[in-house]
């Protein structure tokens, strides 16, 4: 969903017939390059990506889980886009890819789900795979799956509301 | 057969996954797709349904093989397959209509179908916590699908329904975590032994039970509860205001009947006096106030969706009444109601696309103009009122059995002034359709629902792309440049004026199926 409109909204300048709408997109966003931001950040990510991928592992074991990695791990995005520019990212970063991100995370919950029910189990039971300590990399596998989808939507969000929103449009009142 | 109860939750998410991913790149196939998810979900449903009263049996179901109370349990028995059923076969239909009427986006049939996955887990699950999560998909869920018309109106209707909807969702938590407290535990048939264990005395558990059922409340959207429930409604494309007024409330609904009957148990009725006069006299209040308020109502779309408010009250009293006619009345009605509203928003939704109709007062003389749409609005409305031998008069009827049986007269007295307000604001509708003559001014288009400016914004690409994200969506912009309706969003409504009738006759049928359940819920 969210890497579908990404792509698309806020970039409508062709609708030159009606004078009144004014398009308020990224290039009216205030952005200062600075080289002390851009540096810091360069340096920071990765060590960012690691420790939401470590949240995401521990959660089969530990206090984490592909929620707070999946947060994580989505900032990271986000403080590329607060460096670099929102444009620039944007224009980087392929809406194809996000949408991609959140297809395989579900995917690979619903593909657990469904694998332990053809090797004869029950839905989500993780034993029935033929595989030592199956419970544990099920988790791991899942959790995983959820990191990549949270990271996918706080991205297509971030980016959805960066886009703006068109004003000019009469607003109905509410009764 | 019970592995097949997961798998009513992970068809539609499966199929949203797929319709998502496809759709981006080829968006004509989303429609395709939804509809060969829906189909396989609803036959699941029916065999589901088939199985559990063919064999008088509950199914039950441990989700990864953890046993409960541990583990999640999935169960489905003779109250529950009717919703199963219902959420199946309804979403269905409403995607034959909204084949034409849009919108038509893959995020929609993606919203859609994530819609129906958490519907059906609503209806399936025994395990409280499980609830919640549900509770909180179908509401994300519906957020979206309200918000898919691209105007200001639906965007706001969408936020102030998120705002209370999680107010709502966070008291049901609440009451959740008071029973924990309380138990230790969160699987319901363990819940129903370990609260009578506790005692019903225990303020923990009539906290938990206030929180829980204010919760459900706001979901179902009781009286004083409702407020975001009408701009919600009206303010959603026609397709989407369909699905959620005849699912959403539903099965939020039954939920809160699952609740009283397998936690809290008719012995915490009976036990704790004031914990069912405060949730009756909540529905008699809802009854009524909805009534008044939709008779006050000019567009109809905004007087359907108080309507809600109103019957939903009625489905509400019945599972606090809780003895063996007003319960079969709930479900009946609980089932009936989503036939007859899902087909009333459909009926007004078409109508507007044909006449451009959307107010009352611009609906006289209309049986002239759209004989086939006016028969089943006629249709529909009176069964909604209560005639014979249409199943809104069956549900009813059972409730105000029910009532009686058990020597609660006011709300007796309260079902049979509803019914009289509910004529009220039925009737002038039928009467202006059949009675009057089109008044001469004859420029109601103009004044639909919505800004209009969307579809003016939207206008100038229209001839040389015709993808599908530039049809226009019914219920959303102006309704001249929808066309009219086609031949399968009639067919569906007539459909649905049919099952009103016809589902009447079948309660006798249905009565001794789910008499077993009944026996099992109501006598501890």
């Amino acid at each position: 969903m969210s890497g579908n409109g990404s792509g698309s909204s806020g970039n409508s300048t062709s609708s030159g017939d009606s004078p009144n709408r004014i398009t308020r997109n990224d290039e009216q966003v205030p952005y200062v390059e600075s080289t002390i931001i851009m540096t810091t950040v360069r340096v920071v990510t990765p060590f960012i990506l690691t420790l939401g991928l470590f949240v995401m592992f521990h959660g089969a074991s530990s206090a984490g889980g592909g929620f707070q990695g999946g947060a994580i791990a989505g900032t990271v995005v986000l403080l590329l886009a607060f460096a670099f520019g929102i444009g620039p990212v944007r224009d980087w970063l392929n809406p194809a890819v996000i949408l991609g991100l959140i297809a395989v995370g579900v995917g690979t919950f619903v593909a657990v789900a469904l694998g332990s029910l053809v090797l004869g189990g029950e839905f989500l039971q993780y034993t029935a795979y033929p595989v030592p300590h199956a419970s544990k990399y099920g988790i791991e596998l899942v959790e995983l799956g959820i990191g990549a989808v949270v990271a996918g939507i706080i991205t297509g969000l971030f980016f959805l509301i960066a886009a703006g929103f068109e004003t000019g449009e009469p607003m109905e009142d509410d009764t | 057969m019970s592995e097949l109860l997961p798998l009513l939750v992970a068809v539609p998410i499966v199929g949203a996954l797929v319709g998502l991913v496809v759709g981006y790149k080829f968006e004509r196939l989303a429609w395709p797709l939804a509809v060969v998810t829906s189909l396989a979900h609803t036959a699941l449903a029916a065999f589901v349904a088939f199985e559990v009263y063919a064999g008088g049996e509950p199914l039950s179901y441990a989700v990864g093989g953890f046993q409960p109370p541990f583990g999640i349990e999935l169960v489905v028995d003779g109250l529950n397959a009717a919703v199963v059923v219902l959420v199946a076969a309804v979403a269905l239909g409403i995607l034959a209509y909204a084949r034409r009427a849009g919108p038509h986006s893959a995020a929609f049939y993606t919203g859609y179908l994530l819609l129906v996955a958490g519907l059906s887990g609503m209806s399936v699950t025994g395990d409280m916590f499980n609830l919640y999560v549900f509770l909180e998909i179908t509401g994300l869920a519906a957020y979206a699908l309200v918000a898919t018309g691209d105007d200001g109106r639906s965007a706001v209707g969408a936020l102030k329904y998120l705002l209370v909807g999680t107010v709502g969702a966070s008291l049901f938590l609440v009451g959740i975590g008071y029973a924990f407290v309380a138990t230790g535990t969160l699987n319901m048939a363990d819940l129903a032994e370990k609260l009578a264990g506790v005692g019903y005395g225990s303020t923990l558990v009539r906290a938990s039970f206030a929180f829980v059922v204010t919760g459900l409340a706001v979901k179902t959207a009781l009286y004083p509860l409702h407020t975001w429930q009408p701009e919600a409604y009206a303010s959603a494309p026609d397709s989407v205001s369909a699905l959620i007024s005849a699912l959403v409330s539903t099965v939020s609904a039954y939920a809160l009947g699952r609740v009283i009957f397998s936690v809290y148990t008719v012995d915490f009725l009976s036990s704790v006096a004031f914990a069912r006069e405060f949730v009756l006299v909540l529905a008699g209040i809802s009854i009524i106030a909805g009534s008044v308020l939709a008779v006050m109502q000019t567009e109809l779309k905004r007087m359907l969706a108080y309507s809600s408010v109103s019957q939903f009250g009625l489905v509400v009293a019945a599972f606090a009444i809780a003895n063996d006619a007003a319960v079969t009345g709930g479900v009946v009605h609980l089932v009936g109601h989503a036939v007859m509203k899902g087909g009333l928003f459909l009926a007004v939704g078409a109508i507007a696309a044909r006449t451009g109709a959307r107010y009352v007062g611009e609906f006289d003389g209309l049986a002239a103009r759209a004989p086939l749409l006016s028969a089943a609005l006629a249709t529909l409305s009176l069964s909604m009122v209560g005639v014979p031998p249409a199943v809104g008069f069956v549900g009813k009827w059972y409730i105000a059995l029910g009532a009686i049986q058990s020597q609660l007269w006011p709300i007796a007295v309260v079902i049979l002034l509803s019914t009289l307000l509910t004529l009220a604001y039925f009737l002038r509708i039928v009467e202006r359709m059949y009675f009057r003559s089109a008044a001469p001014r004859e420029a109601p288009a103009e004044r639909s629902t919505g800004t209009g400016a969307a579809a003016v914004a939207d206008g100038g690409a229209n001839d040389d792309s015709d993808t599908d994200d530039e049809r226009p969506t019914l219920g959303r912009g102006s309704d001249v440049d929808f066309g009219s309706p086609s031949a399968g969003m009639v067919a569906v409504i007539l459909v649905a004026a049919l099952l009103a009738v016809a589902l009447g006759p079948l309660v006798s049928t249905f009565e001794p199926l789910l008499e077993p359940t009944l026996d099992l819920l109501l006598q501890p």
